[in-house]
């Protein structure tokens, strides 16, 4: 039990990132479905930049750089050349996956896995006193970094979206964004920092996926920007909702890992249960929500 | 110091998607301290002038003076800067965020560099709600507020900027008397204090209740600007149309010999957890050859009776019956087998759909009719399209997305389709509401013609005027029930006073004093 | 977030198309194909030739890119009636996955059924298609869950899950490929242009394409679709049932997929592989949003979309660049096709 919720926090974190990117886009009004291509990039670029700098900082911070170039194109093709959001997004998606791959070829020449063993593994961090206490210190002592820093990243969004003049205009871009246009202020710029901030977010998403790996798979991220959308949706489109979101989905995951392992359930058929579940939830949340709409008529 | 708070000069705003030219070499002066009202009739340029005024629109050419300094106007923050402050007729506000909230966006108060002080935002919009005397709650969420109260929002959002011009667009256009009458006082003691007012309107009677000057708009061309002293309602309404107007309706009394189309017994329509029903023991029969007025406040139940006669809202109690048989539970789509015709009040969303043609608009409810074996006759339908286009003067083709009509003639489309589809009675819900003078008149005219040719016409307006002018039977509404039933004689004689006092659910006589 | 979605997609059907924005668009996709060769290639005329002369210069690379484009025509007509419709069908490609293996399936074990055997089956595989987006659709209308997502997910699961079935119970012992058994040779579709694998089935897609287009806008409940598409409420209060065209639609939509699916079976593939749909239902869906959602464009824009992919493989194979430059090239024209200041190029005001 201990180890499957270790393992669901550690699951979960790649998702919590990436929905947290598109949390900003999301209440900026755009429907952003970028995710999995910008995780993509991350994931790519991060581990890259890893192997030809020799250092994991320099690797993701140069991986951010990379992804957020991504996200340029895709704002300004968006917001400058005012394209519908969702078929840019498709688009950069397709660009991730396709550029990614020829990337790896040219450089590596090779379209498959390419496992870079010279970066070494990612450090453990043990917390002092939590990992003392019972179930809860399992849960959440020993991940590596980037498990906390997601933490970090998630009350460090949560106070830039409630409490500054930013998210209260950012928020009101997806409300209302003809009242920021009629007070001279422009949803446009405040969308644009929102893309960035995602693929800030998606790129930390994806270092995590190939740094924990150590290697760089062809669509690693396999749906999971999409399961962060999911989030977002599940979580009600708050911070902490999307902590419970992303441990459900990441609780269901490590759940399926498990069955696999000790009950030699066929590999697919596991893997098709966090999708169920997920769709489960969706349902149980909009009969929920359906209710309350129902009683305040 | 010079008494004139802006000048602006020789305005050309042409816009590049229609190629339309709506400001043409316009001038404008405004002095401090003034109330003035730009009128026109709608498209005449008052909107496209203000926004310039207010740095929403570029113009072509002309030059804009701001307390005697030449100035130049590129955004609302721009115009902010310089004391001007605009109100819009569609409220700037987001629904979700408290008043404090929607005051203060973009200019925050800080606490440190990154953080927003919400109680001094919290203080500071209190201090301007109480200096100028409104009634609103910082604190509460701008959703729940009525119209009323969310334009003086708007007002407050506007002072909290320090502004000395205050620009609000067709102010009135929702509010109801009583409402009007306290945002009215308001302007003036805003006036007394030296602020300079710009109303937008077109209603006749509020600018010779209002303003001190009247400046005057047609056709994308300045008219002239006039003392209001100095102007009668029927010279205003010439100068608007540019052509002489009579104000009033030709109408017959009625009596023609009347048969019960609809009657409501008893209807109620009540919410879950909610204490108060949303129409309550509602009685009324419906008449041939007669135009049933429905008068009432925002809330108070025209809404829900509205979706009541649309079958889009179930009923909870009592019953509905058409013509002898009962329609109580019948939908949106039974109701119109039966042959209801109606005419919405949302024309935009709920009238037609704006990206498909006016021929494919105009047979929405008559469908069955323009189909044979499930398949459409698309002959038929055209020349159904181009004969009601023709009739109803409608300026546009039948293939036209009826999304780029203006919004006159989309209300001439969707009263084609409907007329041509009454079999014994039409329901019209706020059927003038943001036409101006020429397309109200047009949908007057054509009501009172149903009515002479024997339909039960169903009125529900929140336009008195309009109410007291075509019914030949009003009802008014407050809280939910029929409160009073005025007809004949007493229809004459009635005050908009004591109209109002019935609708706020007051006595009459307490009203009266007031 | 449906009303809002609703509103851009709206807008952009409506952007005026013009022919000069559409050049600039194409001659973009051009340069990004020069670009790619010139970077990636050591002989870029060679990569070159092979992309853009490669899939034409025979019958048999011109017979199979036609091929490529018929599950993409079947796939993108699906996407487009659930757009029209107002509803966002996501999970194509598990319905055209679950309706190709359910198609499969049934032809093996109706295999001395004739004809009979082959309607059923066809017609067995699109209903699964249809059921599978059906359920999405009943879940919006019964509870507004987000069809966009449900669909995603549903797919995804079921995909997971028919992976499962040919990898095991149902997979053909007779060959080293993780396939279900043949379909029976009499059930095939015939091949029409030989030596390439084009079948009969390019037929059935222009038909198909035909009857979409005549259900949508000759047809009472095809207007009825429409109008509920541009806008639910004007659809209720002309009395159109809104309930049903939550569901109808999606079926529709879901079983096109599955239709596309089984063509690929009968006309192509003969047996259903493991995971050979991957892509199919993402690109279909890139046909129809270049197409604007409607019928008769979608067979040009599935033909360009074949010919992009054909010619990267040919370049692919005949020189020394990979195969996902495809997507980058799709990804250039997608950044493009909906961008409303480059469609208004060059065309003219509306009324003066």
């Amino acid at each position: 039990m201990n180890a499957l919720l270790h393992s669901a926090v550690a699951i979960m974190t790649p998702l919590l990132l990436a929905a947290m990117g598109g949390l900003f886009t999301e209440l900026s009004g755009m429907l952003n479905i970028a995710l999995e291509g910008l995780m993509l990039m991350g994931a790519f670029s991060s581990i890259v930049f890893t192997y030809l700098s020799g250092s994991m900082i320099w690797g993701v911070l140069l991986g951010i750089v990379a992804t957020m170039l991504l996200a340029t194109l895709l704002a300004v093709v968006t917001l400058n050349l005012k394209s519908n959001v969702f078929i840019t997004g498709l688009a950069t998606n397709l660009l991730a996956s396709g550029l990614t791959i020829v990337l790896s070829f040219r450089l590596f020449g090779n379209k498959g896995v390419v496992v870079f063993d010279r970066i070494g593994s990612l450090p453990r961090w043990d917390i002092p006193l939590v990992s003392d206490i019972p179930v809860l210190g399992a849960m959440i002592s020993g991940h590596s970094p980037f498990v906390y820093l997601s933490w970090v990243l998630l009350a460090l969004s949560s106070w830039v979206l409630y409490k500054t003049p930013f998210g209260l205009r950012l928020r009101a871009a997806g409300l209302h964004e003809k009242t920021l246009v009629s007070l001279g202020l422009s949803p446009s710029a405040y969308r644009f920092i929102a893309f960035l901030v995602s693929a800030f977010a998606c790129a930390i998403a994806g270092a995590v996926l190939t740094l924990n790996l150590g290697a760089f798979v062809p669509n690693i991220t396999s749906g999971k920007g999409w399961i962060a959308l999911v989030v977002i949706f599940l979580g009600q489109k708050k911070p902490l909702g999307l902590l419970g979101a992303s441990l459900v989905f990441g609780f269901a995951d490590a759940f399926s890992n498990y069955a696999q392992g000790a009950w030699n359930v066929p590999a697919d058929f596991i893997l098709a249960i966090p999708y169920l579940f997920t769709l489960l939830a969706m349902v149980i949340v909009s009969i929920h929500a359906d209710w309350k709409e129902r009683i305040k008529r | 110091m010079s008494d004139t708070a802006v000048t602006m000069h020789d305005i050309v705003k042409t816009y590049r998607e229609t190629g339309r030219c709506a400001n043409d070499h316009v001038d404008l002066t405004v002095g401090r301290g003034e109330i003035l009202c730009l009128a026109g009739e709608n498209g005449a340029g008052k909107t496209t002038l203000m926004k310039v005024l207010y740095g929403m629109e570029k113009p072509e050419s002309g030059t804009i003076t701001v307390m005697g300094k030449r100035v130049k106007i590129d955004s609302p923050l721009d115009a902010n800067r310089l004391g001007i402050g605009m109100v819009h007729q569609h409220f700037m506000l987001v629904d979700e965020y408290t008043v404090a909230q929607n005051v203060i966006l973009g200019r925050e108060p800080m606490h440190n560099r990154f953080t927003i002080d919400a109680d001094a935002a919290k203080r500071l919009v209190d201090e301007v709600i109480h200096a100028h005397g409104f009634s609103i709650d910082p604190s509460a969420r701008v959703g729940s507020l009525t119209v009323g109260q969310k334009q003086q929002v708007e007002i407050v959002k506007m002072l909290y900027r320090d502004v000395d011009i205050l620009i609000l667009d067709e102010p009135t256009a929702v509010l109801t008397e009583q409402e009007t009458a306290s945002l009215f006082g308001t302007l003036r003691t805003l006036r007394d204090t030296g602020k300079s007012l710009i109303l937008i309107t077109h209603k006749l009677h509020e600018i010779k209740a209002i303003s001190d000057r009247v400046a005057i708009m047609r056709q994308g061309r300045m008219v002239g600007h006039y003392e209001t002293a100095s102007v009668d309602e029927r010279e205003l309404a010439g100068l608007m149309m540019g052509k002489s107007f009579s104000p009033a309706i030709g109408k017959t009394p009625y009596g023609r010999k009347q048969e019960t189309v609809l009657r409501f017994a008893q209807v109620s329509v009540v919410r879950r957890n909610q204490g108060r029903p949303m129409l309550k023991d509602v009685s009324f029969v419906a008449r041939t050859g007669e135009i049933l007025g429905f008068a009432g406040v925002g809330g108070n139940g025209l809404g829900e009776l509205e979706s009541v006669l649309a079958g889009t809202l179930p009923i909870s109690g009592g019953t509905i019956t058409h013509r002898g048989q009962d329609i109580s539970k019948s939908d949106a789509h039974r109701l119109r087998e039966r042959g209801l015709a109606y005419v919405p009040s949302d024309r935009l969303k709920v009238g037609s759909a704006l990206e498909a043609s006016v021929s494919e608009n105009l047979i929405i409810a008559a469908r069955k009719r323009f189909s044979r074996h499930g398949m459409m006759r698309g002959k038929h339908i055209m020349q159904h399209a181009r004969t009601l286009i023709d009739t109803y003067s409608v300026q546009g083709t039948a293939d036209m997305p009826i999304g780029t009509l203006s919004g006159g003639n989309i209300q001439k489309v969707i009263l084609a389709r409907e007329i041509a589809q009454y079999r014994d009675y039409i329901v019209f819900s706020e059927p003038t509401w943001g036409l101006d003078i020429a397309s109200s008149k047009f949908v007057h005219t054509q009501m009172i013609a149903l009515r002479d040719a024997g339909a039960s016409v169903l009125l529900l307006s929140s336009n008195l005027d309009e109410i007291l002018s075509l019914s030949d039977r009003v009802l008014i509404f407050s809280r939910g029930s029929i409160v009073a039933e005025l007809e004949g004689e007493r229809l004459h004689t009635v005050t908009k006073e004591e109209m109002g006092a019935y609708m706020l659910g007051m006595h009459v006589r307490e009203a009266a004093h007031e | 977030m449906n009303d809002r979605m609703d509103r851009r997609w709206k807008r952009f059907l409506g952007v005026p198309r013009s022919a000069l924005g559409s050049l600039v668009i194409l001659f973009i996709a051009l340069a990004a194909v020069f670009l790619l060769s010139f970077l990636l290639s050591k002989t870029p005329a060679r990569t070159l030739r092979y992309f853009f002369i490669g899939p034409l210069q025979n019958t048999y690379y011109l017979g199979n890119m036609l091929n490529t484009s018929i599950p993409l025509i079947f796939s993108a007509l699906g996407v487009s009636l659930a757009m029209r419709a107002g509803s966002f069908n996501l999970g194509g490609e598990g319905q055209l996955y679950g309706g190709a293996f359910i198609a499969t399936v049934s032809a093996v074990a109706m295999a001395g059924w004739g004809i009979a055997g082959v309607i059923c089956a066809i017609v067995l595989g699109a209903v699964t298609g249809g059921v599978m987006a059906a359920f999405s659709g009943y879940l919006r209308m019964k509870w507004q869950t987000n069809e966009l997502i449900t669909t995603f997910l549903l797919s995804n699961a079921v995909s997971l899950v028919v992976g499962y079935l040919i990898a095991g119970p149902f997979m053909d012992p007779a060959t080293n490929l993780i396939a279900t058994r043949k379909i029976p040779e009499s059930f095939r579709f015939s091949r029409i242009l030989e030596p390439s694998n084009l079948s009969s089935a390019l037929v059935m897609a222009l038909v198909m394409t035909v009857v979409v287009h005549l259900y949508l806008y000759r047809t009472k409940s095809g207007y009825e679709l429409r109008m509920y598409g541009l806008n639910p409420r004007f659809a209720r209060y002309g009395g159109i049932n809104s309930g049903s065209y939550l569901v109808l639609p999606m079926f529709l939509s879901g079983a096109l997929y599955g239709l596309g699916g089984a063509m690929a079976i009968f006309g192509t593939y003969y047996a259903c592989m493991k995971d050979f749909s991957v892509g199919m239902g993402w690109n279909a869906l890139a046909v129809a949003l270049i197409a604007r959602f409607r019928p008769v464009a979608i067979i040009p824009a599935a033909l360009f979309f074949a010919y992009i992919e054909s010619g990267a493989r040919n370049a692919m194979l005949h020189s020394d660049v990979t195969f996902e430059i495809a997507s980058i090239v799709q990804s250039v024209v997608f950044f493009l096709v909906t961008s409303s200041v480059l469609q208004r190029i060059g065309t003219k005001r509306e009324r003066g």
